[in-house]
């Protein structure tokens, strides 16, 4: 209850803020919306100018600018007016990579606060076009990068927005498109508010929706993101630092990865979490992944209100031991409740452009997960109203789990793999596995299965005190089918 | 023995390979000659690229190559070829200077460098400095218009300099700025810059080693000026547009 | 046998009627308007199609056609209906960059009664296409030599047709070509109208360039161009150009408004270039040069008329890549032209400029430049009004008219051939040097500032005559504006 006490209080901070907004005309610093011209160190002196004059907002009237990086600073708010877009320049040398961030942007902020970028214009990237801009020039020898996946690494590609260590931040209306990279980063930042933006977020490789890291006090709502990687992504690169106190409602959005993603840098963690009315669709990955694999914590979620249709997952809560050094991660009290999900045959964000990897197969479709680590377990899950419609049909002969204990023990712990819903290739249920976790709740649950499946709805591996009240499986051709599986599990209540 | 005499020899002939200029043409750095392309960074990027190998020159062909301000880094020439015009954008905030002197092309505490060719580095003067006047007018631009107004070229504290060959037009500040250089030349350049009236052709303080040779310059003021504090200056066959011989008084 | 008769002349008529006429549209064969979808199997498809069924027009409709390389074939016709645009696709191998001819996105060969007509655009998008060529180059994929920065090789032509017969190009637009935007090479019978030509996407954009053709009506047309706006060419020792009328064509360059050559190996006969408007052009209105050995006959310019443009007549004999033939150049007439020359560059502010030179030089005189014993002859300028800024400055450039002055004039035979070639002139009105028969008649030369050189040098004339000669210079009573050299029977009429 503590968290939300924070939360209100964090609202009154957001009130106190509103900037005694003076406006100025880009135009008006011979800034030019030609879509043609590079307007850099023309808008950079209207920030500093406005910055020096006791802050303001920096007004783009409708029309196209062009831009390379640029710094935001305190007090002052980038206001785009309904017509109005920043263009990112197409060449990547008119981007600078900060040195103290390491990543390349096309708006930067670095310990500023009281500052925003507001309105019903676009920030468009073109990240399409610089992103291959900068292969050409690595390519030509005249910038170093070793092309990993035959792409520049992310830090050598512009994202949209970086804001590094600031307070007090707004970011109301805009449209963000085409980042060459992530599209917009707010790291170790306090007092984010995000209200009704548009992502579209798909032009390149690594392109996340929004990335929260370590920050304090954080806002998102009404928005709406497609991306071709993480839509939601908090993380946590600092293990000084996590994220926490924050707000995430009313949100819709598509992935070619992850919807709401903890993760998969996790090495401060992450707490206090209410998400509220999240919808996710037509995404590669899961609706909801938490990933502790860096000696982060993950402590007091609470997740209400889920539908996620065409997604490849629902749930995948994960503990691991990547780049721990040797912090102990762990993961307690999640509640998820109220949701609705619809899991498909087939690949759920097939023909989008920058289509989520098809992995090595065979693997039948992936029951939701709960996973933790043999000495380290996920604690205190409480799943609530929740229905999930799978698909079904696995096939023994395609890829087979079965429930002998040398296959559930064979079951590889990949305690350092990268965390994905998928990576044990087939598990040994439909609905939902659950291994090395402690004090686990269904509450009202149904799971479907459209066609019949080889496999059992739910296996629970090494669970202390597992409650299952309520519980509803479907699956044609299944009478007398023991659809609970438990396996070195003690104190089991089946309701 | 022998094998050390050989092995120092290796050595130098490495070292010295190292440090050959080699040629660069503007395009490998995406350096664009259509006029309306803002190629500050990327010629900034070249220039840093060429000073980090160890020196050589950035080849501009002929076309106009937009620009703010670039710096000049050691060892690294600039050459404009025949037809090839530096043009100075109009956007005043796209300029920065050295030792508070803004200008198109700026250089501090360098060495080994130049601009060399038959081209043409064009200010835009009346179009910058009309900006300039707004910008103050607004409010936005807290200078003096000397102050704002970039020069043509700027070097501070600088070392072995050659500046050579090329047409320098329409300034909006001074054409050519030195503060405490040395060994510079500047030879054979045509200057024609009288769309300010109070640009200056070339204006030097605290130089040390000046040779001026082949010279020719139109200003509507004073087409040369030195604070006094310069030393080792020498004069060969310069000329004023009204004819005269050009005289240095220190 | 009469019964027979009747139905075989319908029937030839149908035939007759079927070739010409049948218009095929786009979409039937699967080609996409949406800008997006390459299109260069599809539209070849239908060409060929086309071509097999005896001919017909290949009809585009409002969209964006994305192709690469196409090739025209015998009776086929492009027509592009208002608001249709073939649209060049921006990756260089979509292009025919291996074929034995220039590589374009419209190509034609050896083909008859082609046409490209309607009131669509084909835009080569040639400023993104020749940056992914020169890319290419700089990452060593494709060889080439990077003459003044810039892929000199392969660069895709808007339209390039080669010994085409019965060739029409009407009403469309044609723009931002890689490189040089319309070329007919060795064509017979064209007919190019109402055309507009938009030149400048990248450098050496010529407007229109017809290399080597025979029988050719140029007519109401707009060309707009980064290099030479209308150009004529001779590539093949064996060929000529011959029987071309140019007729109300409005021109604007940032090199010469009309040009015969610079290539110049077979030549130049028989052209009527008449009531036509050059603008806003860095160098000439006009240039007849021939440094290659070509031979230049009977070219009739009536009716010329050029505002904003840097020189206004320029005729040289070069020898440059002769080997051993000798270009000539006779019978030239020029009369009823305009010339309004400024005192700053003409073309300034343009995206790809004219080429700024290195200087110093006053502005130039028309010039009209044999070489020694190689004399351009029969030259007739009859009624001619050329406005020039005047107030050369002598300290910035000077040129004399003592001997050694003039003797120090290079002559430059092996130069490219262009007006400013020579740096600073002695004259500011004409400079005429190795010519036989120069007749001037009624010719206005107006110097708006004082000049520190005469209107007039002939240096080795041989017969010229001066009749009803007017020079207007501020300050200038008494001044003698011609000044003769080692010419012989020069007649200065009243």
């Amino acid at each position: 209850m503590i968290y939300k006490n924070k939360i209100t209080l964090f609202f009154f901070l957001l009130l106190g803020f509103q900037l005694s907004a003076k406006d100025y005309i880009a135009t008006e610093f011979g800034v030019k919306n030609d879509g043609l011209t590079l307007n850099t160190c023309s808008i950079q002196k209207a920030i500093d100018f406005i910055h020096e004059h006791g802050g303001g907002r920096l007004v783009f009237e409708s029309g196209n600018y062009v831009t390379g990086s640029i710094y935001l600073k305190s007090n002052v708010t980038l206001q785009l007016d309904y017509g109005a877009t920043i263009l990112g320049s197409t060449n990547p040398f008119d981007y600078v990579k900060d040195k103290k961030i390491g990543w390349m942007s096309m708006i930067f902020a670095v310990n500023q606060e009281n500052i925003g970028i507001t309105g019903k214009g676009i920030i468009n990237g073109r990240g399409f076009t610089t992103a291959n801009n900068m292969v050409n020039y690595i390519h030509r020898g005249v910038y170093v990068d070793p092309l990993k996946y035959d792409r520049p690494n992310e830090t050598n590609r512009p994202q949209n927005i970086y804001f590094r260590e600031c307070t007090n931040i707004k970011i109301i209306d805009i449209t963000l498109k085409d980042p060459a990279s992530w599209n917009q980063t707010y790291d170790q930042c306090k007092n984010l508010y995000v209200d009704h933006i548009t992502v579209d977020s798909k032009s390149y490789w690594n392109n996340d929706g929004i990335d929260v890291v370590d920050c304090d006090g954080v806002v998102i709502k009404n928005s709406y993101f497609d991306a071709a990687d993480d839509v939601l992504c908090f993380k946590s690169h600092s293990a000084q630092h996590m994220c926490q106190n924050v707000v995430v409602d009313n949100c819709v959005g598509r992935s070619s990865a992850n919807g709401l993603k903890f993760g998969t840098v996790s090495r401060g963690g992450f707490k206090n979490f209410k998400v509220t009315n999240l919808t996710i669709y037509d995404t590669f990955r899961s609706a909801i992944t938490f990933a502790a694999v860096d000696g982060g914590e993950i402590e007091n979620i609470v997740i209400d209100g889920v539908r996620s249709i065409n997604t490849g997952n629902v749930i995948y809560l994960r503990i691991g031991d990547r780049w721990s050094s040797r912090k102990k991660p762990y993961m307690k009290n999640i509640t998820i409740s109220n949701v609705y999900a619809e899991v498909p045959f087939g690949k759920p964000d097939a023909g989008y452009n920058f289509e989520g990897p098809i992995e090595d197969l065979p693997r039948n479709i992936s029951p939701a997960s709960i996973v933790g680590l043999v000495e380290n377990k996920i604690q205190n899950v409480t799943l609530k109203n929740i229905q999930i419609v799978y698909p079904g049909s696995g096939n023994p002969l395609y890829a087979k789990r079965g429930l002998t204990p040398a296959e559930l023990d064979g079951i590889p712990e990949m305690r350092e793999a990268y965390p994905e819903f998928s990576q044990f290739k087939e598990l040994p249920a439909w609905g939902f596995y659950v291994r090395h976790a402690e004090g686990i709740t269904f509450e009202n649950v149904t799971f479907t299965a459209l066609k019949k499946d080889y496999r059992p709805s739910v296996v629970l591996d090494d669970v202390k005190n597992a409650t299952f009240s309520g519980l509803v499986v479907n699956e044609p051709e299944s009478v007398g089918k023991q659809q609970v599986f438990p396996y070195k599990t003690s104190n089991l209540i089946i309701k | 023995m022998q094998k050390l005499f050989l092995k120092i020899c290796l050595i130098i002939v490495m070292s010295q390979g190292a440090l050959c200029a080699k040629d660069y043409n503007a395009s490998l750095f995406g350096i664009k000659s259509d006029g309306v392309t803002l190629n500050t960074p990327s010629i900034q990027k070249a220039i840093d690229f060429i000073s980090e190998k160890g020196g050589g020159k950035l080849k501009f062909y002929v076309g106009r190559y937009l620009t703010g301000s670039i710096q000049l880094k050691s060892n690294v020439t600039i050459e404009l070829n025949e037809g090839a015009v530096l043009v100075g954008t109009s956007s005043i905030y796209d300029y920065v200077g050295a030792n508070g002197i803004k200008a198109l092309i700026v250089a501090d505490g360098q060495q080994n460098i130049g601009v060399s060719g038959k081209g043409v580095i064009e200010g835009q003067g009346p179009t910058v400095l009309e900006q300039i006047a707004k910008q103050i007018q607004k409010g936005y631009l807290q200078e003096t218009i000397s102050q704002a107004s970039p020069a043509l070229i700027a070097l501070n504290n600088c070392t072995s300099i050659n500046i050579e060959g090329f047409n320098l037009q329409n300034a909006c500040g001074n054409v050519i700025a030195l503060t405490a250089c040395k060994q510079v030349r500047l030879a054979g350049l045509k200057i024609k810059s009288t769309t300010n009236k109070e640009t200056k052709g070339l204006v030097f303080s605290k130089v040390d080693g000046i040779k001026l040779e082949n010279l020719f310059i139109e200003t509507v003021v004073s087409e040369i000026k030195s604070d006094g504090l310069s030393t080792n200056i020498s004069l060969v066959n310069c000329q004023y547009a009204s004819g005269k011989s050009l005289i240095f008084k220190n | 046998m009469i019964k027979n008769l009747l139905i075989v002349i319908p029937l030839t008529i149908f035939i007759c009627f079927h070739a010409q006429a049948e218009d095929y549209k786009a979409s039937m064969f699967g080609i996409k308007s949406n800008g997006t979808t390459m299109n260069t199997t599809s539209i070849q498809k239908a060409i060929d199609f086309i071509h097999e069924k005896g001919g017909g027009r290949l009809v585009f409709y409002v969209g964006r056609y994305l192709t690469g390389t196409i090739q025209l074939k015998s009776n086929v016709t492009i027509h592009l209906e208002e608001g249709a645009t073939i649209v060049g696709s921006t990756n260089i191998y979509d292009y025919n960059i291996n074929g034995p001819h220039f590589s374009s996105l419209i190509s034609a060969y050896k083909a008859e009664n082609i046409g490209l007509t309607g009131k669509g655009v084909i835009d080569g998008q040639g400023r993104d296409l020749a940056y992914t060529l020169l890319d290419q180059v700089q990452k060593g994929i494709l060889k080439d030599e990077l003459a003044n920065d810039r892929p000199a090789l392969r660069r895709p032509k808007g339209i390039y047709l080669r010994e085409c017969k019965n060739v029409e190009v009407s009403g469309i637009m044609v723009k931002n070509a890689a490189e040089w935007v319309v070329v007919f090479d060795q064509c017979e019978n064209l007919k190019i109208d109402k055309i507009t030509v938009d030149s400048k996407a990248f450098w050496n954009n010529d407007g229109i360039d017809i290399v080597d053709c025979k029988n050719v009506v140029l007519s109401n047309s707009f060309i707009d161009a980064s290099d030479d706006a209308i150009c004529f060419k001779s590539h093949d020792p064996t060929k000529l150009c011959e029987n071309v009328e140019v007729r109300n064509n409005v021109a604007r360059s940032s090199a010469n408004g009309i040009k015969f050559g610079t290539v110049t190996s077979g030549g130049y006969k028989n052209f009527k270039i008449v009531n036509n408007k050059v603008y806003d052009t860095f160098r000439s209105a006009i240039t007849i040069a021939t440094p290659d050995g070509g031979v230049i006959d009977n070219i009739f310019v009536d009716s010329l008329y050029a505002y904003n443009t840097g020189n206004s007549i320029y005729l040289r004999i070069g020898a440059r890549w002769n080997k051993g033939r000798t270009g000539s150049m006779n019978n030239i007439t020029i009369q009823n032209m305009y010339c309004e020359i400024p005192n700053s560059k003409p073309d300034a502010g343009r995206e790809y400029e004219g080429p700024v030179e290195d200087l110093p030089r006053n502005i130039s005189p028309a010039s009209i430049v044999g070489l020694p014993g190689q004399y351009i002859s029969n030259v007739t300028l009859r009624n001619i009004q050329i406005v020039v800024p005047g107030n050369s400055n002598p300290t910035y450039a000077y040129r004399g008219i003592k001997p050694a002055d003039l003797d120090s004039i290079p002559e430059m035979p092996a130069a490219y051939p262009e007006y400013s070639q020579f740096k600073e002139l002695p004259a500011w009105g004409f400079y005429v040097r190795h010519v036989k028969n120069l007749t001037i008649e009624n010719v206005t030369l107006t110097a708006q500032g004082k000049e520190y050189r005469p209107a007039i040098v002939l240096d080795d004339v041989q017969g010229a005559t001066f009749s009803k000669m007017k020079y207007i210079e501020p300050e200038s009573n008494k001044k003698k504006q011609v000044h003769t050299y080692k010419s012989s029977e020069v007649l200065l009429k009243k």
